[in-house]
């Protein structure tokens, strides 16, 4: 059965997955009513939002929420858990090259006491240890690993450290402090080549010094020791490259998410469920198999709806470029409200994006693809891929959201909003968005309103 | 000319064996008016405006916060034609850690020869070696020396960077009854380091620099950052300090966070202050410092 692309509620999608189910439509066995969601694990959010009306996206969705238990059933099965902090896309890629073991992001803990609307006291909880307000909600991460409530704890720690944002630092730092061994591992600042210098290409049209580059494989060499030793297996190169593939196949088919959606006229895929799409490329969300799937049925709706002329938001919504995760994702939604679509995005792992060379020694090409992260070098290089993707994919307006206590955001965010509305010559808007933005939702509109109101004048013009 | 120095993590020596006066950024001469944007650290700000303020100076930022490294760009984005980020490891168990720092004194050099000084000569840099060296050994001597006074309350001033505008944080430990017996701040006692050893026969001078630097940096931005710890650990003891003030500019997470794990780590009470651009804050701060000084008498 399908339906005019639009945006439901949660209990109307729960009414429609009860339709789809009598009818057979096949779910996988994470599947089921998204309001379970809110029954059991306490995600009241999901009341709040509004979600495509695709079986692509309940599927997308059932996914997502249904991570920890993915989890802790591997854990129950003897496979090992790698906790992978803030390189947002490498060091999984090298765990799921080993047999029995998987790697997630403890870092997205931050997202939920937005699910939770704070009921979780994850960040009171952080608070108490030691991490407040004045760091990033990502501090949600500290206290969810001392209570053991939302993931298992990892069999091993592995963080970045070096160019990497204060708060997180102090925040790993802490949880080391309080008893969880982490192996951190060197990214060294990204830097111009300088003249004369050995240096290499990058993903992403970036360029590093050879040094640089071979610090970073050396890095990586440990990590890949740490990790064959947790499976007693060795990750050898032929491992490697077999996970490198492997990742590229999920890495190839959001690229194809990505254009389809981003270059059509009418987005066929609302904002939410696009951010959530691309968290996908970054630890495959504990299924690295189930993960390409999920992204294959979001390519394919999105192909269906774009040949059929069909769009899930207005067609004349302002084209609009987001920089920056949102740590509510309520509000993705309130771009759509205002009259926006998405057309583009810099979530802050652009390099979980583009594909890992498969033509260079494997360790090699995941140093390249580590030193490509837009966060680890200088912002300079990250709004000229910005200002590339906004020039393609024709943005008529950009939205840098802050992430509240980030170290980043407090130097990056201006620059990027001034660099940006004069390189392209649009209007550009920075907001705030905190983990429950509802205080803040007039506020919120407003911005967003003046800057597609600004644009949509000089569309008219 | 004169290189401004962020950092007492980047070699002085290697500097001035280029024939260029190092000059500790903490000294200069910081304009504190102007906005900061939200969530600016005010010492890194004021960092990136120092090239404004001193065009024709060099000026050497590390990545030893993300904050630093950001404010190099944003002098590099307004045309800071003189500087340098220094990319200091914030890992200091491994080969390729110290390899990076290695890599980075000697882009350092080049750097420095572009700014007009001269490939220093192996005697030149073991001159300016032995010349920090004297100075190391003279401020170690004070500092072993200790106070004339054992009047008031033994404390411990840990964090980042402390300016000569907020020397009056010492008077107004003092004036609440207390004393500083360890400053850990920068570029206090935990940037001086300790004597060079001996070199081995035929090492080069500028290895045994690096090398030195980088075995007993001590800071907070290390991880892990037990080197920290340990370097307090024995000094707290030595000097029987009662309390931790812990001083840590705005937007500083790195050292704020910290807070929690200093008290643990020694069981010391720890009160947070917070830097402000200039002076030591306002009668909140005094009345809190007062407390906090009583408590421990």
């Amino acid at each position: 059965m399908r339906e005019t692309p639009r945006q439901i509620c949660l209990e109307e999608w729960d009414q429609r997955q009860a339709t789809l189910a009598r009818q057979g439509g096949g779910e996988p066995s994470y599947g089921g009513p998204l309001g379970r969601h809110v029954e059991r694990e306490g995600n009241g959010r999901l009341r709040q939002l509004r979600f495509d009306n695709s079986t692509a996206a309940l599927r997308l969705w059932n996914f997502l929420l249904t991570e920890n238990q993915r989890l802790r059933a591997a854990r129950a099965q003897g496979e090992r858990l790698v906790g992978a902090m803030k390189d947002l896309g490498t060091v999984p890629v090298m765990a799921y090259a080993l047999p029995r073991v998987r790697a997630f992001y403890p870092d997205g803990a931050w997202w939920t006491p937005c699910l939770m609307e704070c009921t979780d006291r994850l960040l009171n909880q952080a608070e108490a240890l030691g991490a407040d307000a004045t760091t990033c909600p990502v501090r949600a991460m500290l206290a969810a690993f001392q209570n053991g409530e939302h993931f298992p704890r990892p069999d091993l720690l592995v963080c970045s450290a070096g160019a990497i944002c204060d708060d997180f630092s102090a925040i790993a730092q802490r949880l080391e402090r309080l008893g969880s061994a982490v192996l951190w591992w060197e990214m060294p600042r990204r830097r111009e080549p300088e003249t004369g210098e050995a240096s290499c290409a990058l993903p992403g049209g970036l360029r590093a010094p050879a040094d640089q580059v071979e610090c970073v494989r050396d890095e990586l060499r440990r990590v890949a020791i740490a990790l064959g030793r947790l499976v007693a297996t060795e990750l050898t190169a032929e491992r490697l490259r077999d996970g490198i593939q492997s990742a590229n196949a999920v890495r190839r088919e959001l690229q194809a998410l990505r254009e389809t959606v981003y270059a059509a006229a009418g987005a066929p895929l609302p904002a939410l469920e696009m951010l959530i799409a691309e968290m996908l490329a970054v630890h495959f969300c504990s299924d690295r198999d189930e993960s390409r799937v999920v992204l294959g049925g979001l390519v394919q709706e999105a192909t269906r709806r774009v040949a059929a002329r069909q769009s899930v938001v207005d067609e004349t919504g302002i084209r609009v470029y987001w920089v920056n995760p949102v740590a509510d994702l309520r509000a993705m939604n309130l771009l759509e409200t205002c009259g926006g679509q998405l057309c583009g995005s810099d979530f802050m792992f652009t390099h979980a994006l583009d594909l890992i060379p498969e033509d260079l020694p494997p360790l090699e090409a995941l140093a390249r693809t580590a030193l490509a992260d837009p966060m680890v070098g200088p912002v300079q290089d990250r709004a000229r891929r910005i200002v590339q993707e906004c020039r393609r994919y024709r943005v008529e307006a950009v939205v840098v959201s802050r992430i509240p206590g980030a170290s980043h955001c407090a130097w990056e965010g201006a620059y990027l909003r001034e660099h940006l509305a004069a390189e392209l010559g649009v209007p550009a808007v920075e907001i705030e968005v905190p983990p429950v933005c509802d205080a803040l939702l007039p506020a919120l509109r407003t911005r967003l309103q003046a800057v597609l109101e600004i644009a949509q004048s000089r569309r008219r013009a | 000319m004169e290189v401004l120095v962020t950092s007492p993590w980047v070699p002085r020596e290697w500097i001035r064996a280029h024939g260029l006066e190092p000059r500790g950024a903490w000294f200069a001469q910081l304009d504190p008016s102007g906005a900061l944007p939200e969530g600016v650290c005010a010492f890194a700000g004021a960092m990136a405006r120092l090239h404004q303020a001193q065009p024709h100076a060099g000026i050497v930022f590390t990545t030893a916060c993300d904050q630093m490294r950001r404010a190099a760009d944003a002098t590099a984005s307004s045309g800071g034609k003189h500087a340098f980020l220094f990319s200091l490891p914030a890992t200091w168990q491994t080969s390729a850690a110290r390899k990076l720092y290695h890599a980075e004194v000697a882009r350092l050099g080049k750097y420095l020869e572009s700014l007009g000084g001269h490939t220093p000569g192996e005697e030149e840099l073991m001159r300016e070696i032995r010349r920090s060296e004297a100075q190391r050994a003279h401020r170690r001597r004070i500092l072993e020396a200790g106070s004339s006074s054992d009047r008031g309350v033994p404390l411990a001033l840990v964090g980042g960077p402390l300016l000569p505008s907020q020397w009056s944080l010492f008077d107004a430990v003092e004036a609440a009854g207390g004393r500083v017996v360890l400053n850990a701040t920068e570029p206090g006692e935990r940037s001086v380091l300790p004597p060079l050893p001996p070199m081995a026969p035929g090492q080069e001078a500028v290895i045994a620099l690096a090398d030195h630097y980088f075995d007993h940096a001590v800071d907070v931005f290390h991880r892990p950052n037990t080197r920290l710890y340990a370097w307090l650990g024995e000094r707290l003891q030595a000097r029987g300090a009662r309390g931790i003030l812990l001083w840590a500019h705005l937007a500083c997470d790195l050292w704020r966070v910290e807070a929690a794990s200093l008290r643990e780590a020694f069981d010391l009470p720890v009160l947070v202050l917070e830097a402000h651009r200039v002076g030591t804050g306002g009668l909140r701060d005094r009345q809190r410092l007062g407390a906090f000084i009583e408590s421990r008498r």
